[in-house]
């Protein structure tokens, strides 16, 4: 069991890079790099309030929230929004990510910080297997979220505004969706989100300059399992992902970790190719 | 036809001036009365870590010239050190180098890793006839008949593994499990430290490989429990050092832990709470290999100096980074002693030869490593078991640990 919780709290932090790769994709048709970079600068925000400025953990969340929505904010504006070619989001957002982590080791170094969980460092004992609180509290974080994007998706006007323009972005304009704010919005609260994430994603982790690439590759192999668009499909293809790392390094060895991930995901998408929550349709050319 | 011949003569002889003065290289000069001339290569602009560590290998060079040239320099010649940016990228180093030499070649040159620089300017170095020292150690780097104006001041795998069997017979460790990162050295440790550990009679019972960029390491540490080692020989930088000790605080393992030279780099290990774990149970059953001159000794007369003479040339007094990284401080030395045996410092070859001879290395007043065993037929430093000592994790102040 412990690898399993191991396992689970690891495809959660993936989770939480593929569930923001969403909320840009599913407004912008857009695919954001630097969305662990965000997750990245939320854990070193969150180790200088908790550590550096001893806060409290709701202050400090309140804190990453706004600094790591500032930065998602200033990336929509300087590397999103000038561009008339969505194909080339690719390449500014991944030099926004290559920026950030820049910022990231010129501001906090590049030796891993510890950052303290608000829930306790003891190991717990639980069903036979050990873990530590972090880890069981980023599966709840991640499951809630998931559910809580899911329903909130559906439930408001805002929500089902995001579902139209992922559906048909002219048509949402001239149903009267103010797409360019919508887009900013999303793109800001999936930084906003990032940084409260980052509260629970560095415990588990530490503060790392080199986080954000750990976690870039990955987040996506997530997005790809579940499905573009698919905020349920990053649950699911985040467990897939760290249950299937843990299990191939414990019983195949450190070295298939990530060739069994890979494995996995070109298996699924030879089955599915849109995705496990993602239906592909045909259309009448 | 006379006339074309004559004609065609001139303009040959004119292309062979001309190349010869574009491809020759300056001249070094190297009279009694020249400078000393020492080009000191280090990526001071790149990211992170790197540039720390080149930091720390110019001070030294710079600190070694200052300490020699009070008592006459190399040869008579005083020693001036150029220290020239190559951002840690080989491409750069190449165009620095070649400009330096353009504009007049050095006597000396001493290159701040990491291994790709070296691969790329040890040929131009060849191919110009200078000696030179070298921090990142290359496969042939270290082999006199490829490069035998070239020496590496890093110990190689295989002299870190005599530290590590000389540790683990101490301790009566007869079962070794080995931990090890998914990268070109990682292979190298593994591969060294199974030849070594096994040619010494101590048992390898398992060797688990991490992903660079993992994030736990509970599975390969649940595989090596499964192989019941006495001891984990482990390399690792940075925060994968963090995961091993989590992991194993989280299965509960106490399994000693020797951890190599880039496990004593990681200054989370050296911090105490809240910005490191030192001190606190994560990290009471780890052990480090380190030079024994990165250990403070108040009776070390000679490492005790070059600190002093290092933090005497640093950025606020503040060596940046272990005395690991602070070979150059014992190339200069080398040089010297050599120089002293030859008479002359003009003459690289030479020198190279007197490199080669035990009795300059034993008179050589090198401090990083106390002894080099440099030999015609290996360029490598050969370090002894005696180079190496195992400490807990302690506090590092001015590049050396305090246990």
């Amino acid at each position: 069991m412990t690898l399993i919780f191991g396992g689970l709290a690891l495809g959660a932090v993936y989770a939480f890079v593929a569930i923001g790769y969403n909320i840009v994709f599913i407004s912008s048709k857009t695919f954001n790099f630097a969305q662990a970079q965000l997750i990245m600068i939320g854990s070193f925000v969150a180790y200088t309030g908790l550590v550096t400025l001893h806060l409290p953990a709701p202050v400090v969340a309140l804190l990453a929230l706004a600094v790591v929505f500032t930065v998602a904010a200033i990336e929509e504006r300087v590397a999103i929004r000038p561009l008339k070619d969505p194909h080339a989001v690719l390449v500014t957002t991944l030099g926004a990510s290559v920026l950030l982590d820049g910022a990231a080791q010129l501001i906090w170094g590049t030796q891993p910080l510890p950052v303290p969980f608000f829930g306790g460092d003891g190991v717990l004992t639980i069903l036979g297997g050990r873990a530590y609180p972090v880890e069981l509290a980023l599966v709840a974080v991640a499951v809630l979220l998931v559910l809580l994007l899911t329903w909130a998706s559906k439930r408001f006007v805002l929500g089902l505004a995001l579902l139209a323009m992922s559906e048909d972005r002219e048509a949402a304009m001239l149903r009267g969706v103010n797409v360019r704010r919508l887009v900013f919005g999303s793109f800001a609260c999936a930084g906003a989100l990032a940084g409260v994430l980052g509260l629970f994603v560095g415990p588990e982790t530490y503060a790392v300059a080199t986080l954000g690439t750990a976690l870039a590759l990955k987040g996506f192999v997530v997005l790809a399992i579940g499905g573009f668009g698919s905020i349920p499909g990053t649950l699911v293809g985040g467990l897939i992902v760290g249950l299937v790392e843990a299990l191939a390094s414990r019983y195949l060895g450190g070295e298939f970790a990530t060739i069994a991930v890979f494995a996995v995901f070109i298996t699924i998408l030879m089955a599915r190719p849109a995705g496990l929550f993602v239906r592909t349709r045909e259309r009448a050319v | 036809m006379n006339r074309h011949v004559l004609v065609l003569g001139a303009v040959v002889s004119s292309a062979a001036l001309v190349l010869a003065g574009c491809g020759g290289a300056a001249s070094s000069g190297g009279g009694a009365g020249d400078p000393y001339r020492v080009l000191v290569t280090g990526g001071l602009s790149a990211q992170g870590v790197l540039a720390t560590n080149s930091k720390t290998s110019v001070i030294s060079a710079q600190a070694s010239a200052d300490e020699i040239n009070k008592t006459g320099g190399i040869a008579g010649r005083r020693i001036e050190v150029t220290v020239v940016d190559d951002g840690g990228d080989p491409t750069t180093a190449v165009t620095k180098l070649r400009e330096a030499i353009a504009k007049r070649k050095p006597d000396l040159y001493l290159n701040s890793g990491p291994s790709v620089i070296a691969s790329a300017t040890l040929p131009i170095l060849q191919q110009n006839k200078i000696l030179s020292f070298n921090i990142g150690p290359t496969n042939e780097s270290a082999d006199p008949g490829k490069f035998p104006l070239n020496f590496d001041l890093s110990p190689s795998p295989t002299d870190y593994a005599k530290g590590f069997i000389a540790h683990a017979k101490e301790k009566g460790y007869q079962k070794i499990g080995i931990l090890y990162g998914s990268t070109s050295y990682g292979a190298s440790f593994v591969r060294e430290m199974h030849q070594a550990l096994t040619a010494a009679g101590l048992q390898v019972v398992g060797e688990q490989q991490f992903d660079a960029k993992a994030l736990d390491m509970t599975p390969q540490l649940q595989n090596l429990r499964g192989s019941s080692p006495d001891a984990i020989a482990m390399t690792a930088y940075g925060a994968p050092v963090g995961y091993v000790l989590k992991s194993l605080a989280k299965i509960g393992w106490t399994v000693p832990v020797l951890g190599d030279t880039a496990v004593s780099a990681t200054s989370l290990v050296s911090t105490p709470p809240p910005d490191g774990v030192l001190g606190t149970d994560q990290v009471a059953n780890l052990m480090m290999e380190v030079f024994d001159s990165t250990v403070y000794d108040p009776a070390d007369t000679s490492v005790n100096t070059a600190v002093a003479a290092m933090k005497a040339k640093a950025e606020g007094g503040v060596i940046p980074s272990t005395l690991i990284n602070a070979y150059n401080y014992d190339a200069l030395a080398l040089v010297a002693a050599a120089a002293a045996d030859v008479g002359k410092a003009d003459d690289p070859s030479a020198i190279a030869k007197a490199i080669e001879k035990p009795e300059v290395l034993a008179r050589a007043k090198t401090a990083i490593l106390h002894d080099y065993h440099y030999s015609a037929t290996s360029h490598s430093p050969n370090a002894t078991a005696d180079a190496f000592v195992f400490i807990k994790p302690s506090r590092l102040d001015s590049g050396q640990f305090r246990p």
